[in-house]
């Protein structure tokens, strides 16, 4: 059953980009920091904890979720150390996406040549 | 000619695409996405015995890895320009961007072209992801 909600929430999310970028003149670059902005704000809500647990990694693979990791290791820290802990653990939870694609960006372009 | 007279033009000759196809291959796509991440992440979960948080986590490992390799080789762009929003929302567009930034401005040698030009696209995702999530987490807590 965990699938058939993965393939809506993460097909509804997918539309819902594809809606915002047919009736604008957005590039895929603005798409995504919308995105990432409402995921942010949704898990300031309280609503992105229960979308997870419904839709599993069909709502943690789309970049919403980056937002959501970010909100919630800053709310984590604010909880555990105060203001310390805010700036200490923002990127706790969101930095494992972040490192693993500039290694692997960096590891591509090195081995690879472009086409033109 | 005038701008608005020019405008005209523009849209009577630009092609008009099916925006309720490009909708729908995007939720379709994306939602195999979807589908098959739970796949692996159940996979993951059930026969290795890693735990849910940290299967989800090496299941997005495993997407940027796969369309950084994708890109490299060139064929990412033309699945894009097929799927449209089913690969770009995906964190399989965020490794997108970077890789194909870093390799577009390689020839610039490795610090000034692929160091400084990587997060050319997808440094404002990082960015206002950051800003957004910092000022509403103390909104939150101060609360």
């Amino acid at each position: 059953m965990i699938y058939l909600s993965a393939f809506i929430i993460c097909g509804t999310i997918c539309a819902i980009g594809q809606i915002i970028l047919e009736n604008s003149n957005f590039t895929p670059g603005h798409l995504n920091t919308i995105l990432v902005v409402v995921g942010a704000t949704l898990s300031f809500f309280g609503l992105y904890e229960p979308i997870i647990n419904w839709g599993g990694a069909g709502a943690t693979i789309p970049i919403t979720n980056f937002g959501h990791l970010l909100f919630k290791g800053a709310y984590e820290g604010f909880i555990n150390e105060g203001f310390t802990g805010l700036i200490k653990s923002l990127f706790t939870l969101g930095q494992v996406g972040v490192t693993v694609s500039i290694i692997m960006s960096f590891l591509v372009a090195v081995c690879t040549k472009p086409k033109h | 000619m005038k701008l608005e007279e020019y405008k005209k033009i523009v849209n009577k000759n630009s092609g008009k695409e099916d925006k309720f196809k490009n909708v729908f291959i995007s939720f379709i796509i994306g939602g195999f996405m979807g589908l098959l991440c739970q796949m692996f992440c159940t996979f993951l979960n059930k026969e290795i015995g890693i735990k849910i948080e940290d299967a989800s986590m090496y299941t997005t490992i495993m997407l940027i890895v796969v369309s950084s390799i994708f890109t490299g080789f060139g064929f990412f762009d033309k699945v894009v320009s097929f799927a449209k929003c089913g690969l770009i929302v995906p964190t399989t567009g965020f490794a997108h961007a970077m890789t194909s930034a870093a390799m577009d401005h390689k020839s610039e040698g490795i610090i000034k072209g692929i160091g400084s030009n990587m997060f050319k696209l997808a440094g404002s995702i990082i960015i206002y992801g950051i800003i957004v999530a910092f000022f509403l987490a103390l909104i939150k807590g101060v609360i």
